[in-house]
């Protein structure tokens, strides 16, 4: 037997190792766990601001750690800091290559950090008087597709090359990649311990990975196509998926398997982003049909809509004190909803 | 499509060292990991504004009405 054939038994063997020892957990799904748990209350959210001027389609954005500011990248060729309580834009970074996908504010304030189809990772100090481009992160050889700082001297990227990286910001190289998705990595969320993370690929899967020693700990199926959004559960013992199959799942980590799907018959477009309350109750998410779709974490139920873009709703984020979700679309606006 | 497949060597003995790592994890019942994410819900529900609603003299976002002195 050759050695590719004896590897495809071996996985296969393993592999029914794996599902026979899923099984076995499976002794029950969330809903029926919440079952006797009150419902959310129907959510009936305001837009209190739209901060308009992106002239374009916007891509990403993120949240401060200190609840006011944010960043936001369109391919109009700008990332743009705002103060969410003004309305007012505090800084506008010109980009080199106006291809962005992703934008991430450092837990400090002082950086920002930006990257697209030009495959790097570019990191903009905010507090020199006028902004400086400190690092351009550069050995990914394919798209940046999510990029998330640990603190001001390690940041890590998803890579459209199926790769993804931490890199060190004094040194501007890669310190660790880590490598086993076989699809595009389109998204990742650190746990909220920063010692580990994970990342959502167009292979269909989540793979959870420790940061220190660049192992893929833990690999979550179910999704039927590309996982676009990812995010920690706030107890770090879940994570929440988002992907173009119109679904949205619920992972937990210690069972190693889904535990809840969050789907409508009525809805038939792709999940582009998603973002959690702080309880985790509520999940919001952002499709392709312009919507924002609020739902119960626990029971699997929608429980609300945000509407009011006129294009595809491409990225979410709640602020670390919960007290607002912000919702960037396609039609070059953010939304601010409470 | 299975994903683990691949005629590429390198990536299939990837996949299989992978396989055999994920074959000795440790997992809990659904049922036990289910209470605790629905205890910790529970338990940070009071505390998260999206859920308990804000009202309008502590909400950051919300435009303040102004005030004419006549």
């Amino acid at each position: 037997m050759g050695e590719m054939e004896q590897m495809k038994k071996e996985a296969e063997t393993l592999k029914t190792q794996i599902e026979a020892a899923r099984k076995a957990a499976n002794d029950t799904d969330m809903a029926s766990a919440a079952s006797g748990v009150a419902p959310a209350p129907r959510v009936q959210l305001k837009t209190r601001k739209t901060l308009k001027g992106h002239l374009a389609k916007i891509y990403a954005m993120h949240w401060s750690t200190d609840n006011r500011l944010m960043v936001s990248a369109s391919q109009d060729g700008k990332l743009l800091i705002w103060d969410s309580h003004s309305g007012n834009k505090v800084n506008a970074v010109p980009l080199k290559s106006s291809w962005v996908m992703t934008c991430a504010y450092a837990p400090s304030g002082n950086l920002v950090a930006s990257g697209g189809l030009d495959n790097m990772c570019t990191v903009y100090n905010l507090k020199t008087p006028v902004i400086k481009t400190v690092k351009e992160l550069d050995a990914h050889t394919g798209y940046l597709s999510c990029t998330r700082f640990l603190s001001d001297t390690e940041i890590l990227t998803a890579s459209g090359d199926t790769t993804c990286a931490l890199w060190d910001l004094e040194t501007g190289k890669q310190k660790t990649v880590f490598l086993n998705h076989v699809g595009d990595c389109m998204c990742l969320s650190l746990s909220p311990d920063m010692n580990s993370f994970v990342s959502g690929a167009c292979d269909s899967l989540a793979k959870l990975w420790d940061i220190r020693d660049g192992q893929c700990k833990q690999t979550f199926q179910g999704h039927t196509s590309d996982i676009n959004a990812i995010s920690f559960f706030p107890s770090g013992n879940a994570i929440i998926t988002g992907s173009d199959d119109c679904a949205c799942k619920m992972y937990d980590l210690r069972a190693d398997q889904e535990v809840i799907c969050y789907q409508d018959a009525a809805l038939n477009s792709g999940v582009t982003s998603l973002a959690l309350s702080l309880s985790g109750r509520l999940i919001f998410a952002g499709y392709d049909d312009f919507n924002c779709n609020i739902w119960d974490s626990l029971k699997g139920e929608k429980v609300g809509v945000l509407s009011g873009h006129d294009n595809r709703v491409s990225c979410t984020g709640v602020p670390p004190d919960g007290m607002c979700v912000c919702t960037g679309s396609w039609d070059s606006f953010l939304k601010i909803w409470n | 499509m299975d994903v683990y497949c691949s005629n590429n060597v390198l990536q299939a003995r990837r996949a299989v060292e992978q396989l055999r790592l994920e074959t000795e994890l440790q997992r809990i019942k659904i049922s036990a990991a289910a209470e605790q994410l629905v205890q910790y819900c529970q338990e940070h529900r009071r505390a998260d504004p999206l859920l308990t609603g804000i009202n309008a003299s502590s909400n950051p976002f919300k435009d303040k009405k102004t005030c004419v002195l006549l």
